[in-house]
């Protein structure tokens, strides 16, 4: 997946959108779920899109899809696992050691 | 931003870096309600409602404004009742489709926001009768504005949120000193230096979100 410039990152989380789905989620509290459409607005990203996307997350264990109800209406939560956070937190700090020193972004 | 659906990846750690950072504020902004419209409307209550309470009952008996007695309260506690449905319809929505201890944390912060109004307007109404008409508005302003001050101080405590005790402590320290100087005063103080604090503290959040 990765070009093979910055080989020691993670590639599930390497690739723009799953960087930004993932940087989103890591900003809600840890046991907070967001609803799907609601993510999808935020981020701006189609449905399908962002499916595929938290799909291979899923699989990864990064991230939790759960199905439930609210009142009548179906509603599919998602959140960033412990797991998810913590590959997030190590994806960053590999990013960080990659800079050129005494550059900040 | 809205067409990428692909692979790509990035050559620049300092780029994914940036974009990192732009879609945390970004969550953050969208999850957080519009600061204007959590504070603007309590400080226009303020201003207005104690700034007409001041022109009626003024300090010494003094009558700035010849308007009936019961006037200024009316309005001060409509214009509060409208701020208090607007900032639970923003801050609920901004909260909406989030599930889990947080939206708790603000539901359960709301609640007390109405249980505290709810209980003091109770407890002052027992008393109306009983309290001359200067004192009215030591008593209804002086006590739900102490309130508000303590509200502000507690939802920084739940937020982390220094502007917003900032906030509650001002608010709490210009009330006491209004009481402490009297009928008239209080009102004056409420009106410029607390209904001010809270459009002032309006602009700063929402200059930080932005």
């Amino acid at each position: 997946m990765s070009d093979g410039t910055l080989p020691d990152l993670d590639p599930v989380i390497h690739a723009q959108a799953r960087l930004r789905v993932v940087s989103a989620l890591s900003q809600l509290n840890e046991s907070d779920r967001i609803a799907f459409p609601r993510l999808q607005e935020i981020l701006r990203m189609t449905a399908g899109n962002l499916s595929v996307h938290l799909r291979k997350l899923e699989d990864a264990g990064y991230v939790e899809v759960t199905k439930t109800h609210r009142g009548r209406t179906p509603a599919t939560l998602v959140r960033l696992t412990r797991r998810g956070r913590f590959a997030f937190e190590e994806y960053v700090t590999v990013l960080r050691s990659l800079l050129p020193p005494g550059e900040t972004p | 931003m809205a067409s990428i659906d692909d692979e790509s990846s990035f050559e620049d750690p300092a780029e994914a870096l940036r974009l990192i950072e732009r879609e945390q504020a970004n969550l953050e902004r969208e999850l957080t309600p519009d600061p204007r419209l959590m504070y603007w409307p309590w400080g226009l209550a303020w201003l207005i409602g104690s700034g007409l309470l001041f022109l009626r009952y003024g300090p010494d008996g003094r009558v700035f404004v010849d308007m009936p007695g019961w006037l200024p309260l009316l309005i001060m506690s409509s214009l509060m009742i409208i701020a208090g449905i607007t900032t639970g319809i923003v801050g609920s929505r901004s909260s909406r489709q989030v599930s889990g201890p947080s939206s708790r944390q603000g539901a359960m912060y709301g609640f007390a926001w109405s249980v505290g109004f709810t209980s003091f307007s109770v407890v002052f109404a027992r008393l109306t009768r009983a309290i001359p008409d200067e004192l009215m508005g030591i008593l209804w302003g002086g006590g739900m504005v102490a309130l508000v001050g303590a509200l502000y101080m507690a939802g920084a405590a739940i937020w982390t949120d220094r502007d917003m005790f900032v906030l509650g402590a001002w608010i709490s320290g210009v009330n006491v000193v209004g009481v402490l100087l009297g009928p008239g005063w209080h009102s004056l103080l409420v009106a410029i230096a607390g209904g001010g604090g809270l459009l002032i503290a309006g602009l700063v959040g929402w200059w930080r979100l932005r």
